[in-house]
């Protein structure tokens, strides 16, 4: 590491902090290896940085402490090609708050929750309930609960706020976007952008949503035009500002503010507290019950040898405990043929074997192609006839 | 059973004999404290051939793909149910950063974060498309992607719910749990600003938005500061390519920002003038304040420390009263380069300054040190505090608490502490007002 350099400090900005601290407290200035070469400026282009922090233009060829062949930064490289308009129309299928990328299209809140039942509810529970670690799609009227959330975030001691779609969300646009490219999560972008528009709508109902006054009742099928009128009730419940013409000025204005965010900022390090530096009030609080231990594999620090593992008795058995029980064993509520429910697999069966390997195979509704394993089709085949076996 | 004990006891008089004969000739002065070695048997680690040492070991043909000692099978990521939306595909697996020595991070045990499991990409098929708002879009396969001109950085990667389940009172007794959600490596890729010359980026364009190829199509939008800066699109990870977990073969990599927008399995970069709002910035990763607001686009990771040694996993159980003990911590800020560490043994009553270690760099972990002279029975509150050269500090508890309230899920950075008990044990504390201090 080079010494600091007294002109690119100049060069960098007057709030660069060199680092030669702690004087005040230990009684001596800080031995020269932990004075810093980073030339950091905390501008860029001679506004603030975007996140508060400090920007390290390359000077004298280092940027902070690394070497920068500048020769690299010139362009003209001539890599790649450019895509064609096809190519850029597959890829290119977000869907943004104005409408940008929103597809034509139509669904009714009836659709929607048939689509709902099939796909969704075995993870998002009745009627967008949640539960086992599923988020939530609704917990009821998004203006109440809305309403209710200031209270809920000023008192910590009540149930955290509800942070879900319609009661937090800001934008629409999210909801399709998300659902199309990314749910049902084990078999994603299988949905048309009809059944997104119904299922948007069912989640809209279950929200006990508005658009333009009138409300998303059983009866309502929504379609692009309707869906672009859609307000969020807590769009402004976000800071900074990050639309419009002054987006970028609001958020670098905004990190600028420690206060903002909960940062403490020093304009010298030696006016940092050394005693006393705690609340009066301010006690040692503990883990309470025991807290959180439910770790995989349990903690240990351990250098023995473990035990030998006993060798799987049944290949099929294990690679089904491993993949599929969670969704297969009895009661595991996932709307999947359970394993040991006869009157089930008697029904899956009635299809014929064929077409039940080829369901799992390459999946249906909610059940991932080969329950999301690279098991080869032998073996998942081998795995489904153990399932059939165990519910005879 | 009684002809043993009398050679057992045969063999201790005789050790005994040799100890003084040896410990003599160092006069008496060096036998203080040590009197425990007098009735020392040997050991036979010392005294007996070991087993390795009289046979062949492995050929260099074995585990082409070196893989870490057997006897290190508990040196994992580990993962919790909590932590899990329902099955492990939108979940964590966290770095065991007590056992971590330095500021590198194997491979294997970087910490793992997926919202829609780990994708595997066929390196064959992928593609990078960059476009909107530029005069020459741009499709890239791997090879051509890293045929730019290379950097080489280190950089911590940390998800900003790191401690995020501890805004109201610690509940890991765990140092992996309470702060292994980051890890620290060198990255080897190529600058966006790099590429940016050969597309022109239109003067209207503010925002980046980058998306994943993978199952959940993980989006995030981005200033256009940060990718005029030192936003980066990495292929290799500690020398080699990245792992799947890690986005292989391509991630995107924002030195000191959430990790979350450090997208992985990188297929898309599109600008445009206003920004997109994708899931993870809306619904997850928004912090949200007592006011009533929620902080939006939070992007760097504050300054940041945690004592690694003593932890509750590897406590102080095993110390002998007046042995010279090295604490030690790792520091680190999204914001800049550590300038440097306090260390308090009151729960940040009172402090005294660490030395830092090693490298420091920006936006990197940063190893710190403190020589303690143990006192078998003492009770300690071990606290740590950094600062960065942007000039920011750690917050106490209620310092943070008072402006973000316990709601925020994400971004805590107020000092943690450990109790060292008079045993030698270390459990997860925090010292705070409890029921939290009314906005300042
Ligand atoms: C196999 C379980 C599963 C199924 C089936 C499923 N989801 Fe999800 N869904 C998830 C998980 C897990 C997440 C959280 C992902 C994450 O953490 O990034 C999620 C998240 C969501 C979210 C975002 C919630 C929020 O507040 O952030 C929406 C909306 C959603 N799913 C809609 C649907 C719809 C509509 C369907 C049916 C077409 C569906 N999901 C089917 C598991 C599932
Ligand atoms: C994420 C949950 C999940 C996992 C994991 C899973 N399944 Fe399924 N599986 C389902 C659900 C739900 C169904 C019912 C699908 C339907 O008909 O709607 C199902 C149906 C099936 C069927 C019947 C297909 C038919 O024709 O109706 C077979 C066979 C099957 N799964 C095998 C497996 C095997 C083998 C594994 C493990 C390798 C596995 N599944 C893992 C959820 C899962």
């Amino acid at each position: 590491m080079r010494r600091f350099n007294k002109k690119s400090v100049a060069l960098a900005s007057a709030l660069t902090i060199t680092a030669i601290i702690g004087a005040g407290c230990m009684g001596e200035a800080q031995p020269k290896s932990q004075q810093f070469t980073a030339a950091a400026s905390s501008e860029l282009n001679n506004h603030p940085t975007i996140d508060g922090g400090v920007y390290h233009p390359i000077m004298n060829g280092k940027t902070g402490p690394y070497y920068v062949n500048e020769d690299t930064l010139k362009g003209d490289f001539r890599i790649g090609r450019e895509p064609t308009k096809n190519e850029i129309a597959a890829w290119d299928k977000d869907v943004m708050p104005d409408g940008t990328g929103l597809p034509e299209g139509e669904g009714s809140v009836e659709d929607g929750e048939e689509i709902y039942e099939t796909k969704c509810v075995s993870c998002h529970g009745d009627f967008g309930s949640g539960g086992g670690g599923y988020p939530a799609l609704s917990k009821g009227n998004a203006y109440d609960l809305q309403k209710t959330l200031t209270n809920q975030r000023t008192n910590p001691d009540a149930d955290g706020p509800v942070r879900v779609f319609g009661s937090y969300w800001p934008q629409a646009s999210t909801l399709f976007w998300y659902i199309r490219d990314a749910m049902p999560h084990t078999r994603s972008k299988t949905l048309t952008n009809d059944e997104v528009y119904a299922l948007v709508a069912y989640i809209l109902n279950i929200n006990e949503m508005e658009i333009d006054g009138e409300e998303v009742d059983e009866e309502y099928v929504l379609t692009r035009d309707k869906f672009l009128k859609i307000k969020m009730p807590n769009e402004d419940g976000f800071e900074p500002k990050i639309q419009g013409e002054h987006a970028l000025e609001n958020v670098r204005t905004y990190y600028k503010n420690p206060k903002n965010f909960g940062a403490i900022k020093l304009k010298d390090p030696k006016e940092r507290c050394m005693t006393n530096c705690q609340k009066q009030t301010a006690k040692v609080v503990y883990i309470q019950n025991g807290g959180i231990s439910d770790f995989h594999p349990p903690l240990s620090s351990a250098r023995t040898l473990p035990g030998e593992k006993a060798m799987p008795t049944n290949i099929a058995q294990t690679r089904y405990e491993e993949n599929c029980a969670a969704c297969h064993n009895l009661d595991a509520g996932m709307g999947a043929p359970e394993v040991g429910d006869k009157q089930a697999w008697a029904n899956t069966l009635a299809k014929g074997l064929d077409k039940v390997y080829a369901n799992g195979i390459n999946g249906i509704n909610v059940m991932p192609p080969k329950g999301g394993t690279t098991l080869s089709d032998k073996d998942f085949k081998a795995v489904v006839d153990y399932m059939i076996e165990k519910s005879k | 059973m009684s002809n043993k004990t009398s050679q057992d006891d045969n063999i201790e008089l005789s050790q005994r004999r040799n100890f003084f004969k040896r410990t003599a000739a160092l006069g008496a002065t060096a036998l203080a404290g040590t009197s425990l070695l007098a009735s020392q048997k040997d050991d036979p680690a010392i005294m007996h051939h070991v087993p390795w040492g009289q046979k062949w070991g492995d050929p260099v043909t074995k585990n082409l793909y070196g893989v870490p000692s057997k006897y290190e099978h508990n040196v994992t990521r580990r993962y919790t149910k909590l932590l899990a939306s329902g099955n492990y595909r939108a979940s964590i697996a966290v770095t065991p950063i007590h056992e971590l020595k330095g500021i590198i991070t194997p491979n294997g045990l970087f910490f793992s974060r997926s919202h829609g499991g780990i994708a595997h990409v066929d390196p064959q098929e992928y593609r990078l498309m960059i476009h909107g708002l530029v005069e020459k879009p741009i499709v890239l396969t791997l090879d051509q992607l890293k045929r730019y001109p290379s950097v080489t950085r280190v950089h911590f990667i940390e998800c900003p719910a790191n401690g995020g389940q501890e805004w109201r009172a610690p509940q890991y007794n765990s140092l992996q749990f309470s702060k292994g959600f980051m890890s620290c490596a060198e990255w080897t890729g190529v600058y966006i600003k790099t590429i940016l010359k050969d597309l022109g980026l239109k003067p209207e364009a503010k925002w980046m938005l980058s998306e994943g190829s993978d199952n959940s199509e993980m989006g995030r939008t981005i200033p256009i500061d940060k990718v005029l800066d030192d936003a980066m699109i990495v292929w290799a990870q500690n020398g080699e390519a990245l792992r799947p977990e890690q986005g292989y073969p391509v991630r995107l990599l924002l030195p000191g920002w959430e990790g979350n927008l450090c997208v992985k399995w990188l297929k898309r970069l599109e600008f445009a003038s206003e920004p997109w709002f994708c899931k993870e910035e809306t619904s997850k990763y928004t912090a949200l304040k007592p006011n009533g607001k929620a902080v939006q686009h939070f992007y760097a990771n504050e300054v940041n420390s945690t004592v690694t040694s003593p932890s509750p996993e590897i406590p102080w159980t095993d110390l002998e009263d007046g042995q010279l003990v090295e604490i030690e911590g790792l520091a680190w800020s999204g914001m800049g380069t550590i300038t440097g560490v306090d260390l308090s043994f009151d729960g940040g009553k009172t402090y005294v300054e660490a030395k830092l270690k090693g490298l420091v760099l920006p936006k990197a972990w940063t190893r710190w040190s403190y020589m303690h002279r143990y006192k078998k029975g003492e009770r300690l509150l071990l606290t740590s505090r950094a600062r960065d050269d942007a000039g920011y500090i750690q917050p106490t508890v209620d310092e943070e608490t008072s402006v973000m309230g316990v709601e925020s899920v994400y971004h805590r950075n107020a000092v943690e502490t450990w109790e060292v008990t008079p045993e030698g044990k270390v459990n997860h504390v925090q010292v705070r007002t409890p029921g939290g201090v009314k906005n300042a």
